[in-house]
């Protein structure tokens, strides 16, 4: 007679063989390494800087265009508070308004036309290079790239000041955004109005008064900043398909019937399956957040809260499908039906604004906005006890039912 | 080898296979694609500035603001939602008009501004909306503008996401319909024992490995005819598209029946996949964003047929400009050859040793 072992034993036993189980298909081992090896390489090639800028060029530079006013308006009499404001119609201050300056209108068609290109050297000089010609890559530059641009005339200041009326040409390349032409034609026209001495016919409000919100000017989010939460989302519901392989295995070759034959009740199977699902996504879920900087000083005992939330639902949904179908490509035809409708609300995440309230119904839903709010937001945890308890509540759905159904069906063979 | 043999499993392969989960993927999934990239997900790669107005008179403004397509408009019910909306970035701006506002204008009252700006909007967006109210309110105001604008245009307009979505989508039908569908149907037969069974009669390897590749080909051609005739991207060179299609599917169908042939059962059919999946995908992402160096799709198997679909079908390109990409897409086929049948042979040789 044997003495008797304690549960805690027999699921330590039960994980081993996971365990083993997992680690003996090197295939399997590898091809998951490299997977996330994939991941976190592709992550690191995601822009991590938004241009939220509008690159305009104009000609000739707007200091000739106002200096060569200057000398007209003078000699026309205009007095010198008056030339002043001329300073005021200086584009380059404009937020959202990077301007390329030529110095030739021809020179500035060629390049959106895309016989020129235009380069910035590190002293901010512009270089413009011939493709017809052959000329090299001018060294130590980067390349400016130009759409659109405004060709102002001779005299453009000194005959709107005088109340004649100008022609002003616009170059574009056809592919530019129709808001984009709309906006530089309504630049144009306003700098007219201004220089024709026509006042805005609104009064402005001061800017502090008009943005709602915090200001992330210059500070948006940038695309590897929103693909970071989805990549590690996307590591933990791959996890689903392994662990729906692992049970499907026991399942589909009653290699469970074997396993309750030895001292191992079904309460202990289900343990084992249940946290080693569990510390499998829970673990990819970790290195993947660590690899790409997921965590920080102030956020990680919420990461890790809400990563073991996400590792604990789907295990219970791999749980739940690992028990149905009746052969393993069943089984991966009911995962895919299972995953696909959870990844939507990553897409959420990509799009501004707010989710669709078919999207929050999702029980993935607050488990990727967690994640959005905790690493690009700095939630705390007193923000996040809604959807804590919100993913609580569906992660005991997942959990309970997989169980369940995985019981149930045990219990059957 | 024997045609007739080759048929004969071909014809049980077609009988049998719509009842495997993968033929109903592979049918269904292009449609649901063009659903969901071309319609729902559209707007994700070429966004438009959003704007909100509240109009609580009658504003000439609000008309011309829906008349351009360029804007997404949205009319909150109050000035708080709209505001509300602003701030929780689902608006890029929002402008409310009061009653009386045009005529305020008209008037030489200078009303104020009520021109609402999203902290996460992006600069460009910012003044882009700004200047187009400002310009919207210049024409409610009257007179005639001191600059005439004259907009000379060069090139041709670039392409429309929904077109450059277009190989992702044809991607997906190649992957289910050439890749998985002749892949898992061969570990299938594996797992179950009939390819044992099939193999005690006179039919050899070879010809069902034949009859998988053809049942791959021409199913991953068919599926990637429909998805460029879902997505209008089927036009008059028809003939043209339909041999790039035919190509595609058969160097899908043979890297289908590689993985196929190499997987010992369904698990490491899907370990494989998803370890493949990345690299398989990679070249059409390359479509999406046309800004990244090109020549790294090359470097995938799977640029070598989207390329061709890409210009033949999609662009409208004759044959003969991507003749290139169709041989290398060949030599890559004929050169699988060799290395499905050495694992051929060693999968006959464990089933006989089973």
């Amino acid at each position: 007679m044997s003495a008797p072992v304690s549960r805690a034993a027999v699921v330590a036993a039960l994980l081993r063989k996971e365990l083993k189980a997992y680690s003996r298909d090197k295939l399997y081992v590898f091809l998951t390494l490299l997977t996330l090896i994939a991941v976190v390489v592709m992550f690191r090639f995601l822009p991590d800087s938004v241009d939220e800028t509008l690159t305009l060029a104009v000609s000739p530079p707007l200091a000739t265009v106002i200096e060569d006013a200057r000398g007209a308006l003078s000699a026309m009499g205009v007095t010198p508070e008056q030339l002043a404001e001329l300073d005021e119609a200086d584009l380059a201050t404009e937020e959202g308004l990077e301007l390329v300056e030529f110095e030739d209108p021809s020179q500035m068609s060629a390049v959106i036309e895309g016989r020129l290109e235009a380069w910035r050297g590190a002293d901010g000089e512009l270089m413009l290079r011939d493709l017809d010609s052959g000329d090299p890559k001018p060294d130590g530059a980067d390349r400016v790239d130009v759409s659109v641009g405004i060709a102002f005339p001779e005299r453009f200041v000194a005959d709107l000041t005088a109340s004649r009326k100008v022609s002003v040409k616009i170059y574009s390349d056809a592919g530019v955004p129709g808001e984009i032409r709309d906006a530089v034609r309504g630049i144009v026209r306003e700098v007219g109005y201004g220089l024709a001495g026509r006042g805005l016919p609104v009064t402005v409000p001061d800017e502090e008064t008009v943005i709602l919100g915090e200001d992330r000017s210059g500070d948006q989010m940038t695309l590897r900043q929103k693909f970071r939460p989805m990549i590690i989302f996307m590591v933990l519901l791959m996890e689903t398909f392994s662990l729906v392989s692992l049970v499907s295995i026991e399942v589909l070759q009653r290699t469970v019937t074997a396993v309750l034959v030895t001292p191992a009740r079904i309460s202990d199977f289900l343990a084992a399956k249940a946290i080693f699902g569990t510390l499998m996504a829970f673990g990819q879920g970790l290195l993947v957040a660590l690899l790409v900087g997921g965590f920080n000083a102030d956020n990680w005992s919420l990461m890790l809260t809400v990563l073991l939330l996400g590792a604990m639902m789907f295990t219970g949904a791999a749980l739940m499908i690992g028990a149905a179908g009746k052969d393993f490509l069943g089984q991966l035809f009911y995962a895919m039906g299972f995953t696909v409708p959870m990844i939507v609300p990553t897409f959420a995440v990509l799009f501004p604004g707010t989710a669709a309230p078919w999207v929050k119904a999702i029980p993935t839903y607050p488990i990727i906005e967690l994640m959005v709010r905790t690493m690009d937001y700095g939630a705390t945890w007193g923000d996040s006890w809604s959807l804590l308890s919100y993913a609580a509540a569906w992660l005991a759905v997942l959990f309970a039912g997989g169980l369940l159904v995985l019981r149930r069906k045990v219990a059957t063979l | 080898m024997s045609p007739y043999r080759i048929l004969k499993v071909l014809r049980k392969d077609l009988s049998l296979g719509p009842r495997s989960p993968f033929f109903l993927y592979a049918i269904v999934l292009p449609f649901v694609l063009t659903l969901i990239l071309q319609f729902a997900f559209g707007s994700l790669f070429d966004p438009h500035p959003r704007l909100g107005v509240v109009d609580l008179g009658d504003s000439q403004i609000t008309a011309a603001v829906e008349e351009m397509e360029w804007i997404t408009l949205s009319k909150p019910d109050s000035a708080e939602r709209l505001k509300e909306m602003v701030e929780a970035n689902d608006l890029d701006a929002g402008l409310i008009l009061p009653a009386g506002f045009d005529d305020a204008v008209r008037a030489g009252d200078r009303p104020e501004l009520q021109l609402f700006i999203g902290g996460e909007s992006y600069a460009s967006n910012r003044l882009i909306l700004s200047v187009t109210a400002i310009d919207l309110i210049r024409e409610v105001e009257g007179g005639e503008s001191p600059v005439t604008v004259e907009v000379v245009s060069f090139g041709e307009a670039g392409l429309p996401i929904s077109t450059r979505l277009v190989p992702v989508i044809v991607f997906y039908a190649l992957t289910m319909a050439g890749i998985f569908v002749p892949g898992s149907s061969l570990v299938e037969e594996k797992e179950r024992g009939t390819l044992m069974a099939m193999l005690v009669t006179p039919v050899r390897i070879g010809e069902v490995l034949t009859a998988k590749w053809v049942l791959g080909t021409v199913f991953a051609a068919v599926m990637s005819a429909v998805t460029l005739a879902l997505n209008q991207a089927l036009g008059a060179n028809w003939l043209d598209v339909l041999v790039v299609v035919a190509v595609a599917g058969a160097l899908s169908a043979m890297i289908g029946l590689l993985i196929g042939v190499f997987s010992k059962d369904s698990a490491v059919l899907f370990g494989v996949v998803k370890g493949l999946g990345i690299f398989l995908f990679a070249p059409a992402l390359f479509y999406i964003f046309p800004d990244w160096p090109q020549w790294i799709a090359r470097l995938f198997p799977l640029y070598w047929i989207i390329e061709p679909i890409w210009r033949v079908s999609v662009m409208g390109g004759a044959l003969s400009e991507v003749w290139t990409e169709l041989a290398v897409a060949l030599a890559i086929t004929v050169g699988l050859v060799p290395v499905v049948a050495l694992l051929a042979r060693r999968t006959r040789a464990q089933m006989a040793a089973a």
